[in-house]
């Protein structure tokens, strides 16, 4: 057994967080605790649903009892397929797979959180272990409507001496209205320029908003690590399908997560991805 | 030390990346480059995009040993013309990897990927899990579609062999009969994996191609028995994971070697091997790695066992 080999595990446990999206549980450990190998955040996992097809998910959380947990939007046939399942029903998964997110050893840095949309999930495992280890941080969180505010009540558990959350949605039917980015760029422009030098961005979503956040962390010279998806078949430097031009940087493997200086080289970074057939289309 | 000439192509290193290994962009088969590869084989490129199996379609089996059933997913030669271009910018060799769907498609990708620049071509006809393992499987339709491409290609021609058949060597004289240049052995060997909870094989499409560890023994035996009856170089391929590993193809009678599978560990793997190579080289008095071609032949093996 590898992260790479396929186990079958049993659905624990599930959360329907909002119309469309479910969280779901599954405990690796329980059935394989010699090669278990817990997750760090920032990484993800294939998740196979037999009969239907297998899939990247980032992990969106792992709890004392190692309960790892996907965050799932309803968008496509398999994921469809995981909205079906039941408690006990079967699922294969391999993984953890890819980098994480590296957090700071200096507690004194100042860490933002930008979401959009279901790329809250591996921002709430990050949140969450910042949080244990007594880390502040503010975190921005966009989705269209408010009902789509995943994950509200995890971060509401945080001591809010510690946590910032602002939440904003397209139709500002809760918190700011607008997207992420807009309340991520006016906490930078508010910022001084100590406070600058001194931040650390964590963003995942759309890459089109990543691209966003990207640019004024480029721009303001701020440090970032940003999460990215592709199509992928192995998750493991195989395929070649997600090699980001021209590095040839992998998603899988030397990705998901991504510092600033890396992205600035990246050409396919916001524009490009590979699709099954390994042909280049725009990014939709 | 390590340079090698494979039918006309001078390589710096005997190592070259496998075909269906990070071989549909030009920037990784640069890292492969780059980390010390001598030549790069593309995935295999066919006359149309093709989208292949559904996932799972590549999954570690044991540690180290892989089973896959892409379904020979590729963008279409005419796609990746221009990705063969960009490479050519680079000044690496480069072998395309080329399938069709009968000979005269066969034909037409191979001649598509010789006029944008490929040094060398492979004929995949052993792909074990989609339909043109038919041909591998057959030594007339083997003959019949190396004669046809020898006829109008003009750069060399390594035949990818299928170890699913009964016999390799047969398939290896009808390629080396029809002109090619080289041989690639081995292709995956056929195999599946069922899982036991739900009861129902794991890859989409049921079985797949074998590679990794496990198979490198099951290499080393093909390229040995290839050895005794080939006047044409083979290129081993099959569970290269380090040094020792390319050194036993060559003991065998390999004049060169792939790696693939054994890139998930990175390609670092490539660098470290070229390394301890010509260490091993260093340290026996050879001068070339082209001085172990077969070594192991000249020993004789027991053929007959003892009897009481």
């Amino acid at each position: 057994m590898t992260e790479n080999t396929i186990q079958t595990v049993r659905v624990k446990k599930i959360i329907n967080e909002c119309e469309g999206i479910k969280t779901i549980q599954f405990n690796l450990k329980e059935i394989n605790s010699f090669n278990y190998n817990p997750p760090k955040a920032g990484q993800f996992v294939m998740v196979w649903v037999p009969g239907v097809d297998e899939v990247p998910m980032s992990i969106s959380g792992c709890d004392k009892e190692d309960n790892w947990s996907i965050a799932v939007k309803n968008v496509g046939e398999c994921t469809a397929a995981i909205h079906k399942l039941n408690i006990n029903d079967f699922i294969g998964v391999r993984g953890p797979l890819g980098n994480q997110f590296k957090i700071p050893d200096d507690a004194s840095k100042r860490i933002i959180l930008v979401s959009g949309g279901i790329g809250t999930a591996p921002l709430k495992f990050l949140a969450q272990e910042l949080n244990k280890k007594n880390f502040k941080f503010i975190l921005v969180e966009g989705a269209k409507v408010s009902i789509e505010l995943i994950f509200k009540e995890d971060f509401e558990k945080f001591n809010q001496k510690d946590v910032k959350v602002f939440y904003c949605t397209e139709d500002g039917s809760s918190g700011e209205k607008g997207l992420s980015t807009e309340t991520f760029e006016k906490l930078i422009k508010e910022s001084s320029k100590q406070e600058l030098s001194n931040t650390i961005v964590f963003a995942c979503g759309p890459e089109k908003m990543i691209y966003e956040i990207f640019k004024i962390c480029e721009h303001y010279n701020i440090e970032l690590q940003a999460s990215l998806e592709r199509i992928m078949r192995c998750g493991c430097g195989l395929c070649g399908l997600c090699a980001m031009d021209p590095l040839g940087l992998l998603v899988c493997k030397d990705g998901p997560v991504f510092s600033l200086k890396e992205l600035k080289q990246l050409e396919d970074f916001g524009k490009h991805k590979r699709d099954f057939t390994g042909k280049k289309v725009p990014l939709d | 030390m390590l340079e090698i000439n494979i039918s006309g192509l001078k390589l710096k290193s005997p190592i070259i990346l496998a075909s269906g290994i990070l071989g549909v962009s030009c920037s990784t088969m640069k890292r492969a480059i780059n980390s010390g590869a001598g030549a790069v084989t593309t995935k295999s490129i066919g006359p149309k995009p093709r989208i292949g199996y559904k996932n799972p379609s590549i999954i570690e089996a044991y540690p180290g040993t892989f089973l896959n059933s892409v379904g020979l997913g590729n963008p279409g030669i005419d796609d990746f013309v221009s990705e063969i271009k960009e490479i050519k910018n680079y000044n690496f060799p480069l072998i395309v990897s080329v399938f069709g769907d009968n000979i005269d498609s066969y034909l037409e990708v191979a001649l598509k990927a010789e006029n944008a620049g490929a040094d060398a071509l492979e004929i995949n006809i052993s792909c074990p899990h989609a339909e043109i393992s038919c041909i591998g499987i057959n030594k007339d339709l083997t003959h019949s579609v190396i004669t046809k491409l020898k006829k109008r290609i003009k750069i060399p021609i390594f035949v990818k062999l299928n170890p699913n058949v009964t016999d390799i060597c047969e398939i290896a004289l009808a390629s080396e009969k029809a002109g090619a240049d080289a041989v690639v052995a081995i292709n995956t060997l056929e195999a599946m994996i069922i899982d036991v909870n739900v009861k129902r094989p794991i890859l989409s499409h049921g079985s797949g191609g074998l590679s990794g560890r496990a198979i490198h023994p099951v290499a080393v035996k093909k390229v040995y028995d290839l050895y005794k009856v080939l006047k044409i170089p083979i290129i081993g391929c099959g569970g290269i994971y380090d040094w020792k590993d390319v050194v036993e193809f060559y003991l065998a009678g390999a004049s060169a070697v792939q790696i693939g599978t054994a890139l998930y560990q990175g390609f670092d793997i490539i660098s470290k091997i070229n390394y301890n190579l010509i260490n091993y080289l260093e340290e026996k008095d050879y001068h070339s790695i082209s001085d172990i071609v077969g070594l192991a032949h000249q020993y004789k093996v027991q053929e007959v066992p003892d009897f009481d």
